[in-house]
């Protein structure tokens, strides 16, 4: 029985296993199906994760920023600029800015412009089309109007509740106190360009920052920047801000201490206020700008507080372009260029002392042309000193027929023209000495002994600027040190430290001394007894050579835009030198009588001395160069 | 003959899966934890959790699977239709009692995988006769088209999840095909007709999965967000309570659809593997039960259960990742809902208790 039983149990069992197994068999291959299809779906999701998160994270993090974080650009205030005398020139004023964020009024934006512009009396039109283009940067808010007054700051706080998404801030502005008078050498700012923006956007720069322009403002605008600071703040999805999570405070920009002395500069403005020129006042010590004005000038306050359109209109309009820095433009140097002449020929051998002269009738004879000295009675017997006091035109145009033109461009070279000073300002021309080689290139014909001759007393093809002219006479008064022009003297760092820019001596010329003496002579003289004499003080040594540039010929002369430029270069001091000045007003007629009154009251002013113990009778010496040619 | 119980080996095989559970349930109440902008969802999600595991675990030890028997569970599903029809009347996906809400349509799971393991374990066999396939799927259809009317994508969902289950349990090839068939042609025709019904928001969806950019402030804002979300976690996340888009109000629907992308943000590509792995795991074991599991009423009951545990992750990630349209079904663990959580740990103790009492059979 059991044993049947026990049989029983075994082919039962035997037949249940079979089944049990044939049918594991195939739900084993059904689990293995699920297995992959998890497997694979889990693995897809991983990818999928893995390319979000690690391939994909900087897209998605940025998008994610944008989207929840605001940033706020705080400007950094400009460096200040003062005069060496401490004057603040450039400095910075706080004033209350309007703003509005576009994320705040996402769909109502034209709603509140329009509201914006019937409280500020601005035409819609234009501020809409303000707004959109600076909302495109993305920089969280926009600048609707700068400098509010009182008045629409009241007026925009009782309706803020209307008009979301403005803000009222204080920011720092630029400020020029002395606006026109330093306009060419401060220079000026104005708001960054979309062109430019988006160059210097790496560098952190805004769109709605200023950036310097021209002048120092412009040279030293990476000291004078600072840097910009940003405040990014959470946002969330519905407007509202949160809190500050990464906070970078403005560094202002450094502070430049000038050489220029603002007494100097402000009379020196005044001088020229009405004229068209410049004056620059250089060191003869060490080549500092004293003082550097260009007359017409603009008030750089302007470019902050906006012109009107028919400002603007006439600034653009004006013939003598009052955006030129005159003091670094080429001019004909006129008989200031007649001292490169007279080194010229002294160290050529021409000249060999004092007592060498010749006779000025009045004209030159060069094979058969002729050349008319200004004094068409002629000078007489004259020396080196006394052609260069008076300004002789036949003993120069003796001297330059002697010269070979390579040879008088070479020491024109040397002594600081034809090429940049060194200065570094962009808007600074290098002028222009021509040579043979220049000529040919250019006309296709030799040069004539004839254009040396004209060349000698400062006429042709010649461009001298200002400056360059003011550093040949520095030159003759330090004895020789040809120094580089500068006007940042030191750079008050942050931190307290201040940076010394010391002056740069370009070359040592090697000058014969007694040459020197003579030179020095003849220009003293110039101011006593010669062309000069309206500058003349008592008591101070003034050493100076004027000059009259022919802008046409002598006929068309009484025409007012084709008067003769009107230079006097000069330097002045008690006993030794302290100042050296190039004055030049454009088409102002004689050198002797419009631009050495001018050295001469600058100079007053400089020293100190007042205008009643100065007779002022002294007119100013007629003065014509002419060099008409007679076949 | 008394079956050797060795304890050690039910531990060893056993505690890998329970404290998978544990830590994905901490993961839960960790993630509601970041989300909770007040503290009263965090506490609901908190004792969600709580019943569930002490669910789980006193049902692993005290209850017998194999006692469940169609006498219990058709009067549940008989009751569940009633509930559903009620609320189907009123158009309504919830029953509200108090702070809690029910929804009766999360229970629908368990109780129709519960109910097809028993039928089909009567008489397993490697293809399912077509009497009997017939009759699966009408209990199938008649809760979904309860719900369809109130909660459209669950309930397509849930179709797919059945259907798959009884593609494993075993659709004959040609059925099968016919059915697939079928199924496309009856698409096709109707698509229009159904697309027409759809309302904005649904048809939404679809536009937002398929035109993502086009539709990125309307239609695929919640899915952008979710991408943001999840991209910017990067590799090791913002870490706790610092993403910008949970923080910030950003991420719709963050405590239910979307908590994963607050997970992705929070814990980066790391959290998002652990997770993932964890998950996996818990689908790789009940799959591993089935196979072990010595009844058909086991085998048949862990692979549905762990089949629907996967198609809930698989519509929830795929959904917020872009992968698939977004739908609104919750990811296990880390959504919140007390009736998802509940099934949740009623689905994970059905498996459990097929892979204990294994060790107890004959």
């Amino acid at each position: 029985m059991k044993n049947i039983h026990f049989e029983d149990y075994l082919i039962k069992d035997f037949f249940k296993a079979k089944q049990k197994i044939l049918k594991g068999l195939f739900w084993e291959k059904r689990l293995f199906w699920a297995k992959i299809l998890i497997i694979f779906s889990f693995f897809i999701f991983w990818i999928r994760f893995f390319n979000l998160q690690v391939v994909n994270y900087p897209y998605y993090y940025k998008k994610a920023k944008e989207r929840s974080v605001v940033t706020y650009g705080i400007r950094a205030p400009r460096g200040e600029i003062i005069t060496s005398d401490g004057v603040i020139v450039a400095t910075n004023k706080a004033v209350f800015q309007l703003y509005l964020d576009p994320e705040l009024i996402k769909d109502k934006e034209d709603e509140i412009l329009y509201k914006l512009s019937k409280i500020l009396g601005e035409e819609f039109g234009m501020l809409k089309e303000r707004y959109y283009l600076a909302k495109k940067t993305f920089l969280g808010r926009v600048l609707i109007k700068r400098n509010l007054n009182w008045d629409e700051i009241a007026k925009i706080m009782v309706r803020k509740y209307y008009l979301p998404g403005i803000k009222i801030e204080v920011e720092f502005e630029r400020h020029y106190p002395y606006g026109e008078a330093y306009f060419h050498l401060v220079g000026y700012v104005s708001k960054i360009t979309w062109e430019e923006y988006k160059n210097l956007r790496k560098n952190g720069y805004f769109i709605e920052d200023y950036i310097g322009r021209a002048g120092i403002e412009k040279v030293f605008e990476n000291r004078l920047k600072g840097k910009n600071g940003v405040i990014e703040i959470e946002r969330d999805a519905y407007g509202r801000l949160g809190k500050i999570i990464n906070r970078s405070n403005p560094i202002p920009g450094e502070t430049l201490i000038l050489t220029v002395c603002h007494n100097l500069q402000m009379k020196a403005y005044e001088l020229l206020k009405d004229k068209t020129g410049t004056i620059v006042a250089l060191s003869p010590q060490d080549g500092a700008i004293l003082a550097m004005v260009s007359t017409p000038s603009i008030d750089a306050q302007k470019f902050i507080t906006g012109f009107t359109a028919q400002e603007w209109n006439e600034i653009n309009s004006k013939v003598d372009t009052p955006f030129l820095n005159r003091a670094l433009q080429g001019y004909p140097p006129g008989s200031t260029y007649k001292i490169i002449t007279a080194i010229a020929g002294l160290s050529a051998k021409i000249i060999n002392d004092l007592n060498q002269s010749l006779f000025c009738p009045g004209f030159f004879r060069y094979g058969t042309r002729v050349f008319r000295c200004w004094e068409a009675k002629g000078h007489g017997s004259v020396n080196l000193i006394k052609a260069i006091a008076y300004s002789c035109d036949t003993y120069f145009y003796t001297i330059a027929s002697k010269l070979d033109v390579d040879f008088l461009a070479q020491v024109s070279k040397e002594w600081g023209l034809g090429k940049l000073t060194g200065l570094g300002w962009e808007e600074e021309k290098s002028g222009f000495i021509p040579n043979k080689e220049w000529k040919e290139k250019t006309f296709h014909e030799p040069w004539y002994q004839g254009e040396t001759i004209i060349l000698g007393i400062g006429q042709g093809y010649l461009l001298v600027t200002p400056l360059q002219l003011a550093r040949v006479y520095m030159v003759i008064a330090n004895g020789g040190y040809l120094y580089r022009p500068y006007v940042v003297k030191n750079i008050r760092l942050l931190n307290g430290k201040t940076i010394n820019i010391d002056p740069q001596l370009e070359k040592r010329l090697n000058l014969n001394l007694s040459h020197l003496e003579w030179i020095r002579e003849g220009l003293m003289e110039a101011v006593k007894i010669g062309t000069g004499r309206a500058a003349f003080i008592p008591g101070i040594m003034i050493a100076g050579k004027t000059g009259t540039a022919q802008v046409v010929s002598l006929s068309l002369k009484k025409i007012k835009h084709l008067e003769h430029h009107a230079w006097f270069v000069s330097y002045a001091g008690r006993s030794e030198p302290e100042i050296v000045s190039a004055i030049l007003i454009e088409h102002g007629g004689h050198g002797g009588s419009v631009a050495a009154p001018i050295a001469q009251k600058l100079y007053k002013h400089y020293f100190g001395i007042s205008e009643v113990n100065i007779l002022s009778k002294q007119k100013g010496y007629k003065e014509i160069t002419g060099n008409e040619t007679s076949d | 003959m008394k079956p050797q119980i060795n304890f050690k080996e039910i531990f060893i095989e056993n505690i890998w899966k329970i404290l998978t559970v544990f830590s994905l349930s901490f993961f839960g109440i960790l993630n509601q934890w970041i989300i909770a902008e007040n503290s009263n969802i965090f506490w609901k999600n908190l004792i969600w959790h709580i019943v569930g595991l002490s669910f789980l675990l006193s049902f692993i030890w005290l209850i017998d699977y194999r006692k469940i028997t169609l006498s219990i569970i058709w009067p549940c599903y008989l009751f569940l239709l009633l509930i559903l029809f009620i609320l189907m009347i009123f158009k309504k996906r919830w029953i509200e009692f108090g702070i809690f809400s029910f929804q009766p349509g999360e229970y629908v799971k368990p109780i129709l995988i519960l109910l097809i393991s028993l039928l089909a374990s009567k008489e397993p066999s490697p293809h399912l006769k077509f009497k009997n396939l017939l009759k699966f799927l009408i209990i199938i259809i008649f809760p979904l088209i309860l719900i369809l009317p109130t909660d459209l994508d669950h309930a397509i969902i849930m179709g797919i999840m059945f259907i798959s289950f009884l593609i494993f349990i075993g659709v004959p090839k040609r059925i099968l095909l016919l059915l697939g068939v079928f199924t496309l042609i009856i698409g096709f025709i109707l698509f229009p007709l159904i697309w027409n019904k759809l309302e904005s928001h649904q048809k939404g969806r679809i536009y937002g999965y398929l035109y993502r950019e086009k539709y990125e402030r309307t239609w695929s804002y919640q899915l952008n967000q979710a991408l943001i979300a999840i991209g910017s976690g990067g590799i090791w996340g913002h870490g706790f309570k610092k993403g910008w888009s949970t923080r910030l109000h950003y991420l719709p629907a963050k405590h239910t659809d979307l908590s994963f992308a607050v997970w992705a943000e929070t814990w980066g590509f790391i959290g998002i593997s652990i997770v993932l792995f964890l998950y996996g795991y818990l689908l790789y074991s009940g799959i591993k039960i089935s196979q072990k599991a010595k009844d058909w009423f086991g085998k048949y009951l862990s692979l549905g259960a762990t089949l629907v545990l996967f198609w809930q992750a698989f519509f929830n990630i795929g959904g917020c990742t872009g992968l698939l349209p977004m739908t609104s079904i919750p990811f296990p663990f880390l959504s919140y809902g007390g009736s998802i959580t509940i099934s949740v740990y009623f689905l994970l103790s059905l498996i459990f208790n097929v892979s204990l009492r294994r060790y107890f059979l004959k």
